[in-house]
């Protein structure tokens, strides 16, 4: 291609000299795809690490009936503990104010854990950072196809986390600080001034707009990334399928995201201006609301997964030493049940009253997602079939996920029966069955990306040892954790509870216990992390041998900090 | 300059920029100043010594300065970052490829814009088609408000614009300005800056012109409030969602007029060729944009309800 | 699975994994429809696990140093299509008339206007003219009378066994979910909306639900309990309500015992 003809004198910044790490610069105005896919990489890391640190107080407060722990850690504002000192209020007074600030707190944290995990964890890790790593290096580009633009999707993250952060600190409910209505915002409760007439509702609705936002510009930026710089003969057909799922996953954020946020707007007005979209009095209906915000929802959940699918294939393959089983159906599985994702969106919905034909039409629609799903499932199956299989430590995490999240599959689909959906929904059969989903799905496929892809990031190796204890606390300690919550399903424990009846014990008592297993892993996780940049064993440019195949791992490792200066030319692949 | 030469491809590897950075936190601030503005972040806080004074000027409800910081630095951004746009395209940094990149990524912003106004258009043929259904089972005897508001489309005491009047004359200065920027493209295209020059202009013209229409001589004069005002309760969501669907398309009307006007003065500023004018293509496609939802807009917002109520 | 012979286990049970014994026919249809998806579900999952596992037996390195290179397998693929989708179109089949069951209302002999408050449920037997708030029996109370804690009520309603029972429910506040897994009912309680579900208890008993929507800091503390009593029982029950008896049968001209327990010797826990 032809050299390009350089007028402007600003360009010495593209030489191939690493800018040092140490420059801030380097990281805050950045547009290199590797060092902001870094970034974001730290974000979901930090974010993960609060985002487990919430469910852990959750777990602790849930690990014996009453209301516990969290009373514990309310703070009592400064003037109340004047008036008890005075003699102007007892002490029982006191205690009411802890246990319904508590209530309103677990509230708050069930309602944050969810938003992080899933838009400052799960999102920015696969998305943010594993697609912008490697969706250029696997298409044989330079870089995104708007560099700087892939910068402000960076940053509008952390402006979006601080105001969710500052949300919890405002007045929310009366005088307790965070917004308390689950990360679904359901109105009345999320625009009533009695339950949450404070500020912080409006600051997590402008966090979400604002990270929405940062997620609409990613997804432009994918899209033209993955359909306008492919290197010659990258054509869509040979595209490694990492890069197949992270074209449908932005897809899905590009068309869904606009819709939550019309929906979050009209909470705004509802909140602010008076406008009553969602309240009867004025002619509107809070289950509108709910139509708006699941025909987000639930294409966000496959979001959620889809990046990880993509992952597990690149990996399967890689240490089968064999092409991906299928690849033309693994595509377009996932094209499927992206699309499929738009038209399902009521199954969240089957308590509100929809009647009987909805309800029918959507059990049908839902159903028919396991059937793409399968054949991902098999396909990987297939794919291992034969081959010559090596257990290096991402392959655990994938072998891992395929089970555990065919277990959190099926369970939606006994979910996705609106007759049976009466008895389970809100209870902890749905917890369980989305955790299997998402803890032990789509953050099994984090890891397993994370490690198969580190070496190649930082150019250094982890150590073996404690990498696959982390899997294998992990592993343990996530079920412990999530299959008991079947039962307590079943049994007819509602969801977003402090408390409970004392027959529930056993199950949450065994499920804390899970918890506390899978934070030493988390423990062990942070090692392996420290030990990696300590130790610095240096890893070859393909570390993963014969079976790693796609464009990054001819690149040195790390890569170039500007890669494909020449671009590279791709042969058709023998096998397809 | 010398690395750069054995660089072999033509895409744009853009320079560092503050932009990314300084608009981040811009937003932050314009998100809290919204907020500060429309509730507070708290109340005041009594005896708080020099930091509560600050908290009671900044941060309590009705205060402007974080808003308008905020805002500052969000135009800021847009001015230095486009600035930086059209200072590369003229340094060539546009080659064909990237051109290419340019045009998909207007075609994606204009497609979650579309589907932003899916929203807003769900949100309206819900209230408009299902009302009935939900009066129908409805028990009136439980809550005569609601079995009132829910009773008919439009709701009771709302008198709707008629749309052969106001609104036919902006669907008119719409079509009409659709047909102007088409003519400054294709002026452009062949060359002739004066014709381009002039399409502009009246588009612009055009543009201002049914904002006019709408926000000064219209919006005024209709027969229902927006939101609650406590005295007809019913009509509330009628309004609501009509000045929030024609309101959000209004403003779509005023950014793309400065789209055009920003382009009609890098026309003059002799930035565009006949071969090069994204901008201008960009600045048109959105227009077209504007123009299809309001079609969409006139025709269910405007023309349907009237015709339902004629019919009753 | 199951269990639906027990008598009196019309609430959770310590260590219970399972659905509460149904007390109404819709709630047996979901167990039996349980029965027939669980299998099927576990029949997947381990099916998955084993493949897992053979591969992994077969498959690792030093048992095949040589990969195979095939990608393609016509056969198995369009086995595992069609086989998926058969399994489907068979849950939908069992899935469709429970569905059709929970949505059609049969005539009732009684119906109940359920409003959710924030945090309590009140209860209108219009035709009866009795009204019921029942709010959460607060804990020492529940613990001395050995009722269950956050499920017992102060004022517990009272269905005739045997009967349809119809509830409209809705909201004043926030949404709430009316539910009592026992009789396999769960509507939302919203604002604006009434919903109906419907039950028809077997057997007498005191059955009992928990507020199944987020409502605010007391979501967890706004219990239901539903007592299921003789045609008689209820009847005296609504007398001593202060209510009247649709067809001023003889029960209204019969002094108004207090309520009772809804059987002798029936302990609330198993
Ligand atoms: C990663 C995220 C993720 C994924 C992938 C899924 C996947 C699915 N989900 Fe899940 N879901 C959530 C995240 C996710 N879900 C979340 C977060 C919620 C709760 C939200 C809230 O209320 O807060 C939820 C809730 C939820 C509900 C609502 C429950 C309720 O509130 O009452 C339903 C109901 O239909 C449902 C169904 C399904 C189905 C049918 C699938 C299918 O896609 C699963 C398909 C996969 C398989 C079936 C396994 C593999 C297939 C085979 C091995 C082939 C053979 C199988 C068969 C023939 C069955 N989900
Ligand atoms: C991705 C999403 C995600 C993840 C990972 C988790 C993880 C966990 N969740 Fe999560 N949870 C939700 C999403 C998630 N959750 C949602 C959406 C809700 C509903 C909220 C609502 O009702 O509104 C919920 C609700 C919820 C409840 C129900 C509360 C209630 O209804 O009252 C409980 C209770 O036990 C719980 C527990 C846990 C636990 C113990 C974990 C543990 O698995 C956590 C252990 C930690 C990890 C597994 C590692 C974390 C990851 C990293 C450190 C990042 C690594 C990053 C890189 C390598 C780049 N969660
Ligand atoms: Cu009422 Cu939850
Ligand atoms: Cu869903």
């Amino acid at each position: 291609m032809a050299t390009s003809t350089d007028a402007g004198a600003e360009s010495v910044h593209h030489d191939d000299h690493r800018p040092s790490f140490y420059d801030w610069k380097r990281w805050a105005y950045s547009t290199n795809h590797k060092d902001i896919g870094t970034m974001y990489l730290v974000f979901a890391i930090i974010a993960g690490i609060i985002g487990a640190v919430l469910s852990g107080i959750i777990r602790w407060e849930l690990a014996e009936p009453g209301v516990t722990i969290l009373p514990h850690l309310v703070h009592v504002p400064d003037a109340m503990q004047a008036q008890l000192a005075s003699g102007e209020i007892t002490q029982a007074a006191v205690d009411a104010y802890r246990i319904d600030a508590a209530k309103h707190h677990y509230n708050v944290m069930v309602t944050m854990h969810g938003l992080i995990m899933i838009f400052f964890m799960v999102m920015p890790a696969m998305i943010g950072g594993f697609g912008n790593w490697f969706v250029p290096l696997m298409i044989g580009a330079p870089d995104m196809a708007f560099p700087r633009m892939n910068n402000i999707s960076f940053w509008l993250l952390p402006a979006s986390f601080a105001l969710a952060t500052i949300s919890m600190l405002v007045p929310g409910n009366g005088q307790f600080p965070g917004f308390g209505g689950g990360w679904t915002l359901y109105p009345p409760l999320s625009t009533s001034a009695t339950h949450h007439g404070g500020a912080s509702m409006d600051l997590l609705i402008l966090s979400l707009h604002i990270a929405g936002a940062s997620s609409i510009l990613g997804a432009i930026n994918f899209i033209t990334t993955i359909f306008n710089m492919r290197a010659p003969g990258m054509t869509l057909h040979r595209m490694p399928l990492f890069v197949w799922s992270i074209l449908v996953t932005v897809w899905l954020l590009l068309l869904s995201l606009p819709v939550l946020a019309g929906a979050l707007t009209m909470l705004l007005t509802d909140r602010n201006f008076g406008t009553q979209f969602f309240e009867p009095a004025g002619g509107g209906d809070p289950v509108m609301y709910q139509h708006l915000f699941w025909f987000f929802g639930h294409p966000e959940v496959y979001i959620l997964i889809l990046p990880g699918f993509g992952i597990v294939s690149q990996i399967v393959s890689t240490f089968s030493r064999k092409p991906v089983f299928g690849y033309l159906g693994m595509a377009y599985a996932m094209v499927s049940i992206g699309f499929i994702g738009f038209i399902v969106w009521a199954h969240h919905m089957y308590t509100v009253g929809m009647g009987f034909d909805l309800e029918a039409y959507f059990v049908a629609a839902t159903m028919i997602i396991a059937v793409p799903t399968g054949i991902k499932i098999f396909s990987w199956i297939a794919t291992m079939w034969g081959g010559s299989l090596e257990f290096k430590v991402p392959m655990l995490w994938a072998i891992g996920f395929i089970f555990l999240f065919t277990v959190g599959g099926v369970t939606g689909v006994v979910l996705a029966n609106s007759g049976i959906d009466t008895a389970l929904h809100d209870t902890y059969y749905v917890v369980a069955h989305f955790h299997y989903v998402l803890s032990l799905g789509a953050v099994f496929t984090i890891f397993a990306g994370f490690y198969y892809w580190i070496p190649k990031m930082s150019g250094y190796r982890y150590n073996g040892f404690l990498a696959g204890l982390h899997f294998w606390i992990t592993f343990i300690g996530v079920n412990v954790i999530f299959f008991p919550q079947h039962f307590l399903g079943l049994q007819g424990m509602p969801r977003r509870y402090i408390d409970y009846p004392d027959a529930f014990r056993f199950w949450n008592h065994i499920s804390s216990i899970g918890y506390a297993i899978t934070f030493v892993g988390l423990i062990v996780f942070i090692i392996v992390l420290f030990d990696l940049f300590l130790a610095r064993r240096r890893a070859g440019a393909n570390p993963w041998g014969q079976g790693a195949t796609t464009l990054e791992w001819t690149l040195s490792s790390p890569p170039p900090f500007h890669q494909f200066s020449e671009l590279p030319v791709i042969k058709p692949d023998p096998h397809h | 300059m010398a690395a750069h030469s054995d660089v072999h491809h033509d895409y744009h590897l853009v320079d560092p920029s503050p932009w990314p950075l300084v608009g981040s936190i811009s937003a932050f601030l314009m998100a809290v100043g919204g907020v500060v503005l429309m509730r507070g972040l708290g109340p005041e806080i009594e005896n708080g010594g020099f930091l509560g004074d600050i908290f009671n000027h900044l941060f309590t409800k009705g205060h402007w300065p974080v808003f308008l910081a905020g805002t500052a630095g969000v135009a800021l951004t847009m001015f230095g970052w486009w600035a930086d746009v059209i200072r590369e395209s003229r340094r060539g940094d546009h080659k064909p490829v990237v051109d290419i990149g340019l045009r998909y990524g207007m075609i994606l912003f204009i497609a979650s814009e579309v589907m932003f106004f899916v929203a807003w258009f769900w949100m309206f043929f819900e209230l408009a088609i299902f009302h009935e259904h939900r009066a129908h089972w409805y028990i009136p005897t439980w809550d005569e408000g609601v079995a009132a508001a829910w009773s008919s489309w439009p709701p009771p005491n709302v008198n709707p614009f008629d749309p052969f009047h106001l609104p036919l004359i902006n669907t008119l200065i719409l079509l009409l300005s659709g047909t102007t920027v088409t003519w400054a493209h294709h002026a452009m295209q062949q060359g002739d800056r004066r014709g381009a020059m002039w399409g502009l202009i009246l588009t612009v013209a055009l543009g201002l012109l049914f904002t006019y229409v709408q926000f000064v001589l219209e919006y005024p004069h209709a027969g229902f409030r927006f939101g609650n005002t406590g005295e007809t309760t019913t009509a509330n969501v009628y309004g609501a969602s009509f000045f929030m669907a024609t309101g959000f398309h209004g403003a779509h009307v005023i950014i793309g007029t400065l789209f055009l006007f920003v382009c009609l003065l890098r026309l003059i500023a002799g930035q565009f060729t006949p071969t090069k004018h994204f901008g201008l293509e960009a600045a048109a496609w959105y227009w077209h944009f504007v123009d299809v939802v309001w079609l969409f807009l006139f025709t269910f917002v405007y023309v349907m309800p009237y015709l339902t109520m004629q019919g009753q | 699975m199951g269990g639906a012979s027990a008598a009196w286990a019309d609430q959770p049970v310590e260590r219970g994994i399972d659905f509460q014994p149904a007390a109404t026919p819709a709630m047996a249809h979901i167990h039996s429809f349980h029965a027939f998806v669980l299998p099927i579900i576990t029949v997947i999952s381990v099916f998955v696990l084993a493949l897992l596992l053979w591969v992994v037996i077969r498959y690792n390195r030093k048992a095949n140093p040589t990969p195979r290179m095939f990608t393609h397998n016509m056969l198995v693929e369009v086995i595992w299509t069609i086989v998926p989708v058969l399994i489907l179109v068979a849950i939908a089949w069992r899935s469709f008339p429970l569905l059709y069951e929970q949505e059609r209302a049969p005539p009732a002999a009684l119906t109940i206007k359920v409003v959710g408050n924030s945090w309590f449920w009140q209860y209108e037997y219009q035709d009866l003219g009795v009204t019921v708030a029942s709010n959460r029996l607060p804990e020492e109370e529940a613990r001395a009378q050995s009722r269950p804690n956050l499920l017992a009520v102060d004022n517990p309603i009272y269905v005739p066994v045997g009967e349809n029972v119809s509830v409209l429910i809705t909201s004043n506040d926030v949404i709430h979910s009316w539910t009592v897994p026992a009789f396999g009912v769960k509507q939302d309680a919203i604002p604006g909306r009434v919903n109906q579900g419907w039950f028809n208890v077997d057997r007498p008993g005191i059955y009992y639900g928990q507020c199944s929507e987020l409502c605010g800091i007391n979501h967890a503390y706004m219990p239901i309990e539903v007592r299921a009593v003789s045609r008689e029982e209820f009847d005296r029950w609504v007398v001593s309500q202060g209510g009247t008896l649709a067809d001023a049968a003889p029960a209204a001209a019969q002094p108004a015992p207090a309520p009772s327990a809804p059987a002798a010797g029936a302990s609330p826990t198993r």
